[in-house]
């Protein structure tokens, strides 16, 4: 299965491949149908990708997001059966003993799977087979494939032997032994493969030959403790809802209770009519076991879903499990314990966030930069980096390097007098009031970051000015004396006190 | 400027990089400065900080009238020589600054930086000697001291060099403390006491006014500072590059220092452009509440009276016997010497060359360098090491005396003139090659000799190259690698000083996108800027005294190896003397070779009593059948041998010569051809005889036919036709030595061709030889080189000629050497008549071997070096228990008791042959095997109980899988060629075999296809040769530059390559060389893969609409299974 839409703008016809380092190589790790049109392969370094085809469209691959995906659609098709098994890293293992009359039969189901995959823009390959083993070899060697009851061996056996999935060593042994089918090893006596490969890859024959199972674990953990309740009449209402879980964890916790434990993550399964799985977590910052507290949670949590729960023709079944649960003990609050600022604030953060969108909180952090307007910046507080990056401290001697209230834009102002080339300036004029200058520091030349720009901005010289009364301005003069610079304003940046 | 913009032109033009003066303009000086000295200067010797070369400084400082500059690197002296001789410029002609050679001293434990100045020579070598203690510290819990590294102690500088000492490494040098902005008050003010009272009067405290707004606040703080610990102030501007305008690169390399892109770099880079050298005038408005400061800089400089003028180099004296001069014991030798060389009698001739060199030797003390050189020559003849002298000096006849060398003067006359010229000044030049195998036997005994104080490598300065520039700059404007590595690749090798715009295009980049064009540019700013210091290869520097108080001395990667901080141009400048110990692989494999005739009944030969002038040498020469033969087997001189027709040793040494960049760039091959073939008269070209003799050039041409083809001859040519001054010819010829790092012999253009013009000399004869001048600045090639050379390629050709099998098998036991792989080494044997026999647990050694076969005729048996993986002890394992051979496969599993691992390799290799037991049977065999290899004993009772088996026999293996099989493990088969099998579908292509193009007429229309054997480019010409093979032959593909460009990529890449072109025979070429002219190629590397692949096609089930792919992409494949063919050899 591979990702093939939502990887960025790349024109329909040009080759798109997902790169990967591997050791100190990038290597091709996925393509798409255009690439592989165009001859290129998968392993095959990208630097001899882009000598063979001209325009590629190179997509960094993000392994966390394909498990991630991979995890979806294994929810997904929790549908089909509850033994869903992750196969990574694009592989799912689906046991469908039993229920394949459920979809008509193993061709239809099967039909029915790769469509699906198919409309939402997966490509998709599929087989059936009596066991996991072969059922994997075919689909990878023999897409489509189903083997009848009991045919697993004569189904396998025309596939190459790298089929077997035996690793890199004891495939090119087999096939410098000059077996290079399943059906070619299958033919020599097991003794014999026992002697030189060893018991696994006789296991691993014989699964693959339908001879031996070994079943598949389904992915989902069971929680720690669950409660479920099933409604004759599909429910739609919120309120109904919310009372359902409001009962489901009331029965939840006094288990709990019972065992002396709290909840650290809860999750509540709302199962669709039409088999549409929808679940929601709730984590919470300290075991929890008040019923009430668990469903207030979760009624926030619903109402701030960005794409609300969408019951379409009703819920039938409503889960609740305490995924994660520890020991839940009842604490004495010392008579002098004192608030944690950093942890109130954070939860401070954490509830308004909920309620107004994490968008709305922010937060300043310093950056690396000389640039002052760009030395700080306002970000969402709840994503607000890890850094190690301190706000400038001055030493206790040194006077302040910046103004305590900085413009967003700094101001054009008048300025008289100047002295060439860097002095300061005796007077100038700021929103029509004329001021005297009667100390100044400076200059501090800050030159632009060249990088950011096609073309040179000028440096700044920056001042520090106290004007008669006491006020203290920092000015700036854009643009040196030297270097031929057509104009030099004058602005005014910020105030100190 | 958005949107339409230029690759480089990324910024507004007024402030683009200026590359340092114009080397033609004359440099102008700034009038009325006042006197000001500028001590804190970094270069990008401090690699990775200063932004500007040593000599971008010295002419700036220059152009700005200072009193003095003084440079001072981070703990090194490497760029001071750099700095020293750019003040010899012949273009300054003012009152110059004084040069001040200091360095930044970075200490480990939290001192400020502290600038050291040596005031005389004996302060000079304590700084040297104080630098090389951090080099060689050895940190704590490591075993040695780390290459590159340079710990310091402020103890250090209160330390004795030696108990026996007089003085304290800081006695002498002066100071000069550099607080940072973020120091610490208190380090600071420690640091000036301490120093203080260690150095009473030499210490001083330095100020900068860098814009950082608190300037003066800051400076007046420092100065009282100075007050409190009773030292003056000093102005300084800290700086890090020559002209404002580096600022941007300067913020680069420091983004490649800290591993960050530059839009993280933030507060890492400097806020604005004031670290440059600025105008006495601009220092002294900055520090006009401090004029002390300045003042102080005058008279800093006025205590130095070190200058590098002072190093005296003395030879090391061992080589000379107690109460014996060195110059008569050289001239004992050299008549001892002569004496044996001409049993019959020293021929007037050579006695008087020699009587003439020795005098020439004599009068510039010389004698001790050759006593040296010869003092190598001796012990490696002593253990049986084969060498060979070469260069201007080694063709002497007192070397040929000497034995440094087996040239006989008497056979080339022009080789007289070519020794050390008094006028010129030249310091004699003499490198001796060794076996590349035993090279480290004669490093050890130079240790032995003058002990690691007195004997340690010269450097070499590694500089950025396109390939490494593009890399880390690409990284710091956050170009994905894969994006640079493929903009890297598209730059052949590593030659060329520019990335151009058509090679970004050629890695399918956009040159037009910002980051792409800035990392193009900076690239080409930062290429030829170092890097890093490394060894080199060979050259010695020794000395009499510590060589430590010369030059600092660190250690090198390797164990036990020193080198010192200067390169060879650097030692030339200084007037340093080095030996150049290098490795050739050619003397190891004649030594091989020679010893195997010897020991299958032949003649005891050695360099000097090889047959001389055999004309059936020279016929194999005039047919091109030269492969594995020294020199000679490039493809470039392989189509030049049956244009030249070689037919007495000078031929050889003009063939070795004439495919070099110099002549070929200054179009005298074809000249030079014409004549020899007698289509052109020979003549001399001539000044207007107002200037001068018609014939003032037969002298200097005549060996070569009027046509200059050699570096001396260029030489000559500047000398006699152009009326250099021997100054003026002394800085052309550092000018060529250095052409690729500086640049400067554009300097000498003018002049040169001016000079000959002037004189009646026709334009285009002058220019081109000037061209031929600059190719021999990017690959010099003097004719001394191409005499020693040339000895070795007759030596060659000989042992190919007359003992084929001897010389197949010594060239491949020298692997790797040489523009062959084993694989073309062992068809040309075959084709030679040799029987080649595959690797065989019965029979192989690991080295290749010959055995009689039953013709009696000589064999090559292959040993195990060429089973890819297998191991020399387990190969020696298996000749050591062979006795009277292994009778069957058990036994010999008990008798070696090899791994299961080397087992299986051998077996891959289908080594059991003899055994009965195919590749296929062996390694089922094998794989048989327990896996652990548990006490022998047990293991051996263990085998015999292997129960026999019984079971159906595996199925025979096509003879195409066991040849792919045979490359994967030996890189060449014996059985067959990859080629044959993809025959039937390239004859549908209608593409020709190899043998069907030789036999093509000229110009003939062809396709044909190989697999690429090598990739040359000769010089920067543009042109490629590649060599293709298949299962007939071999096919010479040359490439003009228009195609080049067009499938670069191709080119590049093809490991199977597809050609389409035509035929070319040379006219004057006897059964020579063809070529295929490429008019278009195709890469069809992936019918190799086919090849590999497995052969049975996955049953398909209802196609999707997508080729299968497979599945797991990462599981990382092995190599020995991918790779069909071992990679092509490129040479550039």
């Amino acid at each position: 299965m591979r990702r093939k839409t939502g990887i960025g703008a790349a024109p329909d016809k040009t080759p798109v491949v997902l790169s990967l380092k591997d050791s100190n190589a990038r290597i091709v790790y996925a393509l798409d149908t255009n690439a592989a049109r165009a001859g290129l392969k998968t392993g095959m370094a990208l630097a001899s990708a882009r000598a063979v085809v001209n325009a590629v469209h190179v997509v960094e691959a993000d392994l966390p997001a394909d498990r991630a995906m991979l995890d979806v659609i294994a929810d997904w098709c929790d549908r089909y059966s509850p033994f869903v098994a992750l196969d990574p890293p694009h592989g799912l293992l689906i046991d469908i003993t039993g229920v394949d009359h459920l979809f008509g039969g193993e061709q239809a189901m099967l039909s029915a799977i790769r469509r699906a995959f198919r409309d939402q823009g997966f490509l998709c390959y599929g087989a059936i087979a009596g066991t996991e083993a072969a059922a994997r070899a075919l689909a990878r060697f023999a897409n489509g494939t189903i083997a009848a009851a009991g045919d697993d061996a004569a189904t396998t056996a025309p596939l190459p032997t790298a089929a077997l999935d035996l690793g890199e060593k004891d495939t090119h042994a087999l096939v410098r032994a000059g077996l290079k089918t399943i059906g070619m090893v299958a033919e020599r006596t097991r003794n014999e493969l026992m002697a030189r490969f060893g018991k696994e890859m006789v296991f691993k024959l014989e699964r693959a030959l339908g001879l031996r199972e070994k079943p598949i674990s389904p992915r989902r953990i069971l929680p720690a403790y669950a409660a479920e309740r099933r409604f004759a009449e599909p429910v739609v209402s919120e309120d109904f809802i919310a009372d359902a879980i409001l009962g489901l964890a009331t029965s939840l916790t006094e288990v709990m209770e019972e065992r002396g434990q709290g909840a650290r993550l809860l999750e509540a399964s709302f199962f669709r009519t039409d088999g549409a799985v929808r679940r929601v977590e709730v984590e919470t910052a300290r075991a929890l076991r008040d019923p009430a507290v668990i469903a207030k949670l979760f009624r926030t949590r619903l109402d701030a879903l960005a794409d609300q729960l969408d019951p379409g023709f009703g819920f039938d079944l409503v889960r609740l499990a305490a995924v994660q649960a520890e020991r839940l003990v009842p604490e004495t609050v010392g008579l002098d314990a004192k608030p944690d600022d950093e942890k109130e604030i954070a939860c401070l953060i954490d509830r308004l966030a909920a309620r107004f969108g994490s968008h709305r909180m922010l937060l300043f952090q310093p950056q690396d930069t000389h640039i002052p307007e760009a030395a700080g910046v306002a970000v969402p507080a709840q994503h607000a980096d890890d850094t190690d990056l301190d706000w400038q401290v001055r030493a206790d001697s040194e006077p302040p390097r910046r103004p305590v209230r900085m413009f967003a834009h700094p101001e054009l102002i008048d300025v008289f007098g100047a002295s060439a080339p860097d002095g300061a300036p005796p007077f100038f004029t700021w929103r029509s009031v004329r001021h005297r200058v009667v100390r100044a520091e400076g200059p501090e030349r800050i030159a632009m970051e060249w990088w950011q720009t096609y073309d040179h901005k000028p440096e700044r010289d920056y001042f520090r000015v106290e004007d008669e009364s006491g006020q203290r301005f920092w000015l700036f003069r854009e643009g040196l004396y030297m270097h031929g610079a057509p104009e030099r304003r004058w602005f005014m940046h910020g105030l100190f006190a | 400027m958005k949107g339409g913009m230029k690759p480089v032109e990324h910024r507004r033009d007024a402030r683009d990089p200026k590359p340092g003066p114009d080397p033609d303009d004359e440099i102008t000086v700034l009038e009325n400065q006042p006197p000001y000295a500028e001590i804190a200067v970094t270069s990008n010797f401090s690699f990775l900080r200063g932004a500007s070369k040593p000599d971008e400084l010295m002419l700036t400082a220059y152009t700005y009238a200072y009193e003095a500059i003084g440079i001072a690197d981070r703990n090194t002296l490497a760029g001071v020589v750099r700095a020293w001789a750019a003040f010899k410029d012949p273009r300054l002609k003012e009152k110059k600054p004084k040069l001040m050679i200091g360095t930044r001293l970075v200490f480990a434990d939290g001192t400020p930086d502290i600038l050291a100045y040596p005031t005389d020579r004996v302060a000079y070598g304590r700084l040297c000697q104080l630098l090389s203690h951090g080099k060689l510290r050895v940190p704590k819990g490591a075993k040695r001291a780390t290459k590159g590294e340079c710990t310091l102690f402020f103890d250090d500088l209160a330390e004795k060099y030696a108990p026996k000492d007089e003085y304290p490494r800081h006695e002498g040098l002066l100071f000069v403390v550099m607080p940072s902005r973020e120091e610490n008050p208190d380090a600071v003010k420690s640091a000036l006491k301490q120093l203080r009272a260690l150095a009473p009067g030499r210490v001083w405290l330095a100020g900068s006014t860098l814009y950082h707004g608190d300037d003066k606040r800051r400076l007046r703080r420092l100065n009282r500072l100075a007050r409190e610990c009773r030292v003056p102030l000093l102005a300084v501007n800290d700086v890090l590059y020559h002209d404002a305008d580096r600022r941007e690169l300067q913020d680069v390399v420091t983004c490649i220092r800290e591993h960050v892109t530059i839009d993280k770099a933030g507060k890492l880079l400097e806020a604005n452009a004031e670290r440059h050298l600025k105008t006495p005038r601009e220092m002294i408005r900055l520090f006009r509440e401090f004029p002390d400061a300045i003042a102080q800089t005058v008279m800093f400089a006025r205590l130095i009276t070190f200058s590098l003028d002072q190093i005296r180099y003395n030879y090391p004296h061992e080589p000379v016997p107690p109460g014996k001069t060195a110059d008569g014991h050289l001239n004992d030798l050299t008549w001892e010497g002569a004496a044996q060389r001409y049993p019959g009698g020293v021929p007037d001739k050579v006695r008087a060359t020699l009587e003439k060199e020795l005098s020439v030797i004599a009068k510039q003390r010389y004698a001790h360098y050759f006593l040296t050189v010869r003092d190598l020559v001796h012990f490696a003849r002593s253990k049986n090491i084969l060498c060979q002298g070469r260069g201007s000096a080694a063709n002497s006849a007192v070397c040929y005396c000497l034995g440094v060398t087996a040239v006989d003067p008497m056979q080339i006359d022009l080789l007289f003139e070519r020794f050390i010229s008094i006028e010129r000044n030249e310091p004699p030049d003499i490198d001796v090659d060794f076996e590349h195998e035993r090279r480290e036997e004669v490093i050890q005994h130079v240790y032995q000799r003058y002990g690691y104080r007195r004997a340690a490598l010269t450097a070499t300065v590694i500089h950025y190259r396109p390939r490494s520039a593009i890399r880390e700059i690409g990284k710091v404007f956050g170009l994905s690698e894969d994006l640079t590595a493929s903009m890297a690749n598209s730059v052949w090798g590593s030659w060329g000083s520019e990335m151009k715009e058509n090679q970004v295009r050629q890695g399918h980049l956009d040159p037009h996108n910002l980051a792409i064009a800035r990392s193009v540019h900076f690239a080409n700013m930062l290429m030829g800027f170092p890097r890093h210091l490394s060894q080199h290869v060979g050259g010695f520097v020794l000395t009499d005294d510590n060589l430590d108080t010369i030059v600092p001395i660190g250690p090198a990667a390797m164990d036990e190896r020193y080198f010192i901080e200067w390169d060879k141009d650097d030692l030339d400048e200084a007037g340093l003397l080095k030996v150049d110990v290098l490795a050739l692989g050619m003397l190891t494999c004649i030594r091989k070779a020679f010893d195997l005739i010897a020991l299958h009944g032949g003649k005891r030969y050695d360099l000097a009593t090889v047959p001389r002038e055999d004309p059936a040498v020279y016929g194999m020469l005039c047919k091109a059948d030269a492969i594995g033969v020294f020199q000679v087997e490039s493809r470039a001189q392989m189509s030049m041998l049956p244009r030249l027709k070689p037919r007495k040793f000078y031929d050889i040494v003009v063939e070795v010569a004439i495919v070099r960049p110099g002549p070929i760039q200054g179009g005298m091959v074809h000249p030079y051809l014409r004549r020899r073939n007698k289509k052109e008269p020979v003549e001399y070209p001539a000044p207007h005889p107002d200037h001068g003799h018609k014939d003032e050039l037969r002298d200097v041409l005549k060996e070569t036919m009027g046509v200059p083809l050699f570096q001396e001859q260029a030489m000559r040519l500047a000398i006699v036709a152009a009326k250099f001054t021997p100054d003026e010819a002394n800085g052309l010829r550092r000018a060529m030595a250095t052409f690729r790092n500086l640049g400067t012999i554009d300097r000498f253009r003018d002049k040169f061709i001016g000079g000959m013009t002037r004189r009646g000399y026709k334009q285009d004869f002058a220019e081109r030889c000037f061209k031929q001048i600059e190719g021999f600045g990017s690959y010099g090639f003097p004719e001394s080189h191409a005499a020693s050379f040339a000895h070795l390629v007759y030596i060659s050709s000989w042992i190919k000629l007359y003992h084929p099998a001897a010389f197949g098998c010594a060239l491949l036991n020298s692997q790797p050497m040489g523009f062959y792989a084993p694989a073309e080494i062992v068809r040309d044997a075959r084709e030679h008549d040799v029987e080649t026999l595959p690797p065989d647990m019965s029979y192989s050694d690991w080295d290749n071997t010959l055995e009689r076969n039953t013709a009696g005729a000589l064999a090559l048996r292959l040993g195990f070096r060429q089973v890819d993986g297998f191991k020399e002890d387990d190969a020696s394992v298996i000749e050591n228990s062979r006795g009277y051979g292994y009778p069957n496969f058990a036994e010999f599993v008990r008798r070696t008791e090899l791994s299961k691992k080397a087992l299986m390799v051998l077996a891959d290799a289908d080594a059991f042959r003899s055994l009965g037991m195919d590749r296929r049977e062996a390694i089922w065999a094998v794989r048989r095997l327990p896996d652990q290899h548990t006490l022998p004993i047990f293991e051996a009772q263990r085998l015999k109980e292997l129960p026999p088996e019984q079971t159906a026999s595996l199925p025979v293996m096509p003879l195409k899988e066991h040849v792919l099989a045979d490359y994967q493990t030996l890189r060449l088969s014996l059985k067959g060629y990859p080629m044959q099998f993809l025959r039937e579908a390239f004859d549908a292509e209608r593409v020709l075999t190899n043998k069907q193009v030789l036999e093509s007429k000229d110009g003939t229309p062809v396709r044909c296809a190989g697999v690429v054997l090598v990739r040359q480019m000769p010089g920067d010409a543009g042109v490629v040769f590649v060599t293709l093979s298949d299962e007939t032959g071999i096919t010479n593909v040359v490439v003009w530059p228009r195609i080049l460009e067009r499938y670069r990529s191709e080119i590049m890449r093809s490991r199977l390559m597809l050609v389409e072109g035509k035929v070319q025979k040379a006219e004057d070429a006897e059964g020579g060389v063809v070529h295929l002219i490429a008019d278009r190629i195709w890469d069809r590397s992936d019918e190799l893969e086919q090849l590999a692949a497995d052969p049975v096609r996955p049953f398909q089930g209802r196609r999707e609409d997508i080729a299968y792919q497979r599945p797991d992409s990462r599981s990382p494949r092995h190599p020995r299974n991918v790779r069909v063919l071992p990679k092509s050899r490129d040479f550039h």
